[in-house]
């Protein structure tokens, strides 16, 4: 059996760890919180290299992609190198290609997401494959980034403008301690009521709310009138907060196992685990190809 | 090390460049904040003051800041000319920021804002 472990700085009430067969292979992929603590997650990344067949990096970033810069978050590097043996992915790969077919996909085969649709993206630097898909789409997007990073209430229309923006603002953001810019640990418990009675209004105007769980959930106001929720890394918990709060559907970019739909970096590191080459050796296209062959397909929940 | 009139001379362009920047003020339309800047190794004391968007400097030290801005005065000079931008030495701790996390992320972006590559 091949053992794949997503170690995350979120918080450890969010582990799980499940059974299940991929390409005829049994996986057993599991999750394990370290609840903000960066040294914790070293020493648990030190401890799993060599002895599992790949590791996910949850909770933060390593990689961000602006069309066709890469931009590293130096936190997030600081965790990957300190793992030698095992291949380590951080999700980024797969954002790039899974997040931009689940587009295509809803746009096909739903009425979720079409031409015009009002889409609020909380981040979208993390994820800028779903950006440039809605954005191709013909959505009316807005790129929340400045908005619940920095707390600037200032909308951003256009990948032009959001890809202007990141290369002035990322090469120095990367360096900042990564708990200044992304709620972990505990952080990812609770909400920012100033901010949540503050920014309300950009999840009131959207039809779609899509992007990170953990920054869609720390802004999210009440009184939410059937919008569709576009994210993954979800728990059966999520989804009872999100009925609370009126959302109307949850789409999961990532396939369901025993109800949660787990991040991409474990997807990811579980598909180089199928794969078995090298992450750096791993083209869009093997991805891409996995995908079809695994038959993996956005969970569409109605709330 | 700067002098006091370097530090002010820094200020002025840096008050300058923010207010060319329309969309700058546009963006911290909401953001009325009084930012002190203390050299330590100088005597030198400046205030900057967000009011609908707008900053506006002057000499000497306010009483209320929401944001008091600390470091010697090289490395001052060198970021409100855009030398420097302030997270290496704010990472380093030779930078230091009093005031709400919230306001010093903000700060930091419009730095980078105006600075950036």
């Amino acid at each position: 059996m091949k053992r794949v472990v997503s170690v995350s700085l979120g918080s450890a009430r969010r582990d799980h760890r499940v059974q299940v067969e991929l390409l005829g292979e049994p996986f057993e992929i599991a999750r394990r919180g370290t609840d903000g603590d960066f040294d914790r997650a070293v020493g648990l990344l030190k401890e799993l290299d060599g002895k599992v067949d790949a590791i996910g990096l949850g909770g933060i970033d390593v990689f961000l992609f602006v069309r066709q810069k890469r931009f590293a978050i130096q936190d997030g590097l600081r965790l990957m190198e300190s793992v030698k043996i095992t291949p380590v992915v951080d999700g980024s790969g797969l954002k790039n290609t899974l997040e931009r077919e689940v587009v295509r996909i809803l746009a096909r085969e739903t009425n979720l997401i079409k031409k015009g649709t009002k889409v609020l993206m909380v981040s979208s630097v993390d994820r800028f494959g779903m950006a440039e898909a809605l954005s191709e789409l013909g959505c009316d997007v807005t790129f929340g980034d400045l908005i619940f990073t920095a707390g600037i209430p200032y909308p951003i229309k256009t990948v032009e403008e959001l890809e202007e923006i990141a290369n002035k603002i990322l090469p120095e953001i990367a360096k900042m301690p990564f708990h200044m810019i992304y709620p972990t640990g505990k952080k990812q418990e609770s909400q920012d009521e100033a901010k949540v009675q503050k920014f309300a209004g950009y999840y009131q105007d959207a039809e779609v709310i899509a992007g990170d769980f953990h920054l869609i959930r720390r802004f999210m106001p009440s009184g939410l009138k059937g919008q569709t929720i576009l994210t993954n890394t979800t728990t059966p918990d999520d989804i009872g907060f999100l009925k609370e709060k009126g959302a109307g559907t949850l789409v999961t970019t990532t396939p369901e196992y025993e109800g949660r739909s787990f991040g991409t970096n474990v997807m990811e590191a579980a598909l180089v685990a199928v794969l078995g080459k090298p992450w750096a050796e791993v083209t869009p296209e093997d991805y891409l190809d996995l995908l079809e062959r695994l038959n993996f397909r956005p969970r569409v929940l109605n709330l | 090390m700067a002098t006091h009139e370097e530090i002010t001379e820094s200020l002025m362009v840096f008050t300058e460049n923010y207010n060319k920047n329309e969309r700058l003020k546009i963006m911290n339309k909401d953001w009325n904040r009084i930012v002190v800047v203390q050299a330590t190794d100088v005597e030198s004391l400046h205030t900057l003051t967000l009011l609908d968007g707008v900053v506006s400097l002057k000499e000497g030290k306010s009483n209320d800041p929401d944001l008091t801005v600390i470091s010697d005065s090289e490395t001052l000079a060198d970021i409100f000319y855009g030398d420097i931008t302030p997270t290496e030495p704010y990472n380093n701790g030779s930078l230091r920021i009093i005031g709400s996390e919230d306001d010093i992320i903000r700060l930091d972006f419009i730095s980078l804002m105006i600075w950036g590559e």
